[in-house]
């Protein structure tokens, strides 16, 4: 009989609360978004409110007739709605004097477009919710159209390869970024292979809700969308970060500081080959897809130096 | 006059878990199963924390799947880092 | 804690009556967001949130999508809310008024009637009430500033009536209203709240609760869905002989009742018969009083409700009469007439085949003047006498 030598990992220990969700719900294999719904309220713990909009996510978040595929109170809205209807449950209740954590929970279609104005107006009021939005660059639910966080080149539904145009022809919206620069109470990005940097985000988000607007993004690959093996998911966001396609960084009122320091990233496209919706990239192409996420970075890397937020102890 | 039948006591699009949990047969989705090598694995819990469906169950000891709602999507065995977990074909079993 | 407001005799204008109306009321959550002509209404509320005389959560949005979402929210929540609009404003809502009604939360919300579609216009008209007919609302119509005021406290107690719970709109002109400074009786606030205790004493309708396993939202699939839509139809149903019931205890309170549905005017021993709604009714009643004085056997019907329609009562207070005249603030594209011209003649078969007219005027802040209406009148007259008649009139355009 082999010694165990290691002990369990100390993420465990961030678990606030049982997984509320039933056992089986209807996401596709490999989803890190199942993930993040299920480690999300393992660690915000049962006593909260989610907000959901129409999105793969609302095929689970909202019940089916009197039935629900979990037990948490849950506000099933519409795509524009989701910022705006979690403004009114947090009002009312802080209105009868009560505590309670609401939590948006989005994809990148509502947050970055159909969603943006309320999310930019409850951002800007510093309204006191967590909004947390999951990014898989595009609108994955009704079958893998561009939205405005997908990168450049991505192939999508409604951004083809063909011999007139080829993919996603623009360089997408820097949500989280935009987001923090509204100078909200908190805003981070996440992913799900940094499980201990989430844990400590949603955390951290739940403190700061009190103060006001926490957002966090969190980048969650679809399998199904962007083209890879669904044993990759992990993988694919643990490569995103370390070739600094999605740098892991927390702000607190306009001051930042990054996370996770890479410090030798890999080249992108080591994450590149990993998905299909990219493999049509000329070098071209895959130059300017460099550039966009180097200029990212180099944003990231600079607002840290510029406005700097001292860790917390 | 015919007679209507109402089934729920809501006027609004109400659900409530405690009358009705739902549940899917996500364990048919899979074609193939993960697969314990309980001398390579040291307990650590990655394959448990990773698991998009958390079907993982603790044995205390180790983690074993819980088959009625694994996806067999194989993220536990790209993940262990001591690669003690293998996916194998369903029709093996 | 809302500051002691103890009633008063105040010239306002319709705006402010609407907004002393909320006040009144206590909400809990108000959403704010300017449009002509409703942007006194935010202003207002905004006055009396600074002068404590309304302790509500003020959530001054950045557009009226959001404004409608967070008080079906907040209402599902549990609280009392508040928010107006107008016509764009209304349109901007849309979506958020299906999901608001579908949920069943008992929104209250004024609407201030305006010019929509297509063709800018910031002026009067019943359009945009009339462009969300469909979406599953109550829609009440007032006709002078004391019964917007009056109005706006009596949607509460029919929005959250267990029986009902139905969002309410309160309807009333623009510009016509909406800036038209009257006398209005402000009530006490001890007295509303004794009007409104009623709903305090019902069961408690679902709320959302954290850590509970209540979700609102829910996909309503196949009969599932069919049902609520049944429920909702019914409870649409239930809402006509409440609204007369809950004006009649008005009256018992206020001492100013209105009829509930309808009003109705010299109708019992009319020949001819108008109908109309909101602040032209005023004019018509003046015109009738003359026409009257001259034997004219003429009466007319306002309508106070229009979703639902109140098909029962007006089928009894024009069943008999010879001639009907509709007047219509707006109209009804893919019909050739005013939209409660159309709904009337449904009631076709109730009423008896009798000439149904249609007259589209006030279009656009023109004046439904008494030179047109007893123009109206002459016609509808001539129809009764068995003259021929030209069913649909655009009164404004004629030379």
């Amino acid at each position: 009989m082999m010694v165990k030598k290691k002990k369990l990992s100390k993420i465990f220990d961030y678990f606030r609360d049982e997984d509320p969700f039933a056992g089986g719900i209807s996401i596709c294999s490999g989803c890190p978004m199942e993930l993040l719904l299920r480690f999300m309220s393992k660690v915000l713990g049962k006593d909260i409110i989610i907000v959901g909009t129409p999105s793969c996510s609302a095929i689970v978040l909202y019940g089916q007739n009197i039935g629900s595929w979990h037990k948490l109170s849950y506000y099933g809205c519409l795509m524009t709605g989701v910022a705006s209807s979690a403004t009114g449950i947090t009002r009312y209740y802080r209105k009868i004097g009560k505590d309670v954590t609401v939590v948006c929970f989005t994809g990148d279609g509502c947050a970055a477009d159909v969603g943006f104005q309320p999310l930019s107006g409850a951002a800007e009021r510093n309204e006191n919710f967590i909004y947390i939005c999951y990014d898989n660059e595009g609108y994955m639910n009704t079958g893998v159209q561009r939205s405005s966080t997908t990168p450049f080149g991505a192939k999508t539904s409604t951004t083809p390869i063909g011999v007139a145009r080829r993919g996603n022809e623009t360089t997408g919206k820097n949500l989280p970024f935009i987001i923090a620069m509204h100078k909200v109470s908190y805003a981070a990005t996440a992913t799900l292979s940094h499980l201990e940097d989430l844990a400590k985000k949603l955390i951290k988000a739940k403190e700061k809700k009190n103060e006001g607007f926490a957002y966090i993004h969190v980048f969650s690959p679809c399998p199904t969308g962007w083209g890879f093996p669904m044993d990759l998911s992990i993988e694919v966001c643990r490569m995103a970060v370390r070739t600094n396609y999605f740098p892991l960084w927390e702000a607190e009122r306009g001051k930042f500081r990054l996370t996770h320091k890479i410090k030798k990233s890999r080249p992108l496209k080591d994450l590149v080959r990993m998905i299909r919706k990219f493999s049509h990239l000329t070098d071209e192409e895959m130059g300017m897809l460099e550039k966009e996420v180097h200029e990212r970075y180099r944003l990231i890397e600079g607002v840290t130096q510029m406005m700097p937020l001292k860790e917390t102890p | 006059m015919v007679k209507i039948k109402i089934h729920t006591k809501y006027e609004g699009a109400w659900s409530n878990a405690d009358e009705l949990l739902l549940c899917l047969d996500t364990g048919s989705w899979r074609t193939e199963r993960p697969v314990m090598d309980e001398e390579k694995c040291n307990y650590c819990g990655l394959c448990a924390l990773y698991c998009p469906t958390q079907c993982m169950i603790d044995m205390e000891d180790q983690f074993v799947p819980n088959l009625d709602f694994c996806k067999g999507c194989g993220i536990c065995a790209k993940e262990c880092p001591r690669k003690a977990i293998r996916m194998l074909p369903e029709g093996e079993f | 804690m809302n500051m002691k407001y103890k009633g008063e005799m105040r010239t306002i204008t319709g705006n402010a009556a609407a907004a002393y109306g909320a006040m009144l009321c206590r909400p809990d959550v108000v959403a704010l967001y300017p449009i002509t002509p409703q942007t006194e209404v935010v202003e207002q509320l905004s006055r009396f949130s600074a002068d404590g005389l309304l302790d509500a959560e003020m959530v001054e949005v950045e557009g009226e999508n959001s404004a409608m979402n967070i008080v079906a929210a907040a209402a599902i929540s549990g609280g009392r809310v508040f928010t107006a609009s107008s016509s764009w404003g209304l349109a901007f809502m849309y979506d958020a008024l299906l999901q608001t009604s579908g949920f069943r939360a008992p929104v209250v919300m004024v609407n201030v009637n305006r010019e929509m579609p297509g063709i800018l216009a910031v002026s009067t008209g019943q359009q945009d009430m009339i462009g969300t007919r469909d979406v599953g609302w109550i829609q009440i119509i007032a006709e002078d500033c004391q019964e917007i005021l009056d109005l706006v406290i009596m949607a509460y107690r029919l929005a959250e009536d267990f029986d009902i719970q139905v969002p309410v709109m309160v309807n009333y002109d623009g510009f016509y209203l909406s800036y038209l400074s009257e006398g209005v009786n402000i009530p006490a606030r001890e007295e509303v709240d004794v009007f409104l205790a009623p709903l305090k004493e019902q069961p408690e309708r679902p709320k959302l609760v954290p850590g509970g396993p209540l979700g609102c939202g829910t996909h309503g699939i196949e009969k599932g869905f069919v049902e609520l839509r049944y429920k909702h139809c019914a409870a649409m149903e239930r809402a006509k002989n409440k609204f007369d019931e809950i004006d009649r205890l008005f009256g018992e309170s206020f001492e100013r009742s209105y009829g509930g549905q309808i009003e109705e005017y010299y109708m019992e021993d009319a020949e001819i018969a108008l109908l109309a709604s909101g602040s032209a009714s005023g004019t018509v009643k003046k015109v009738i009083d003359s026409k009257r004085k001259h034997g004219l056997k003429i009466g007319l019907v306002k309508l106070r409700m229009f979703r639902p329609f109140p098909s029962e009562r007006l089928s009894r207070a024009f069943r008999g009469k010879k001639a009907i005249g509709v007047i219509d603030r707006s109209i009804c594209f893919g019909w050739d007439c005013g939209p409660i011209y159309m709904e009337l003649r449904a009631l076709s078969s109730e009423i008896g085949l009798i000439p149904m007219m249609s007259f589209i005027d006030g279009l656009a802040n023109m004046d439904i003047s008494i030179v047109h209406i007893e123009r109206m009148i002459d016609s509808v007259y001539a129809a009764s006498q068995g003259k021929p008649y030209q069913r649909v009139n655009w009164v404004i355009l004629e030379e």
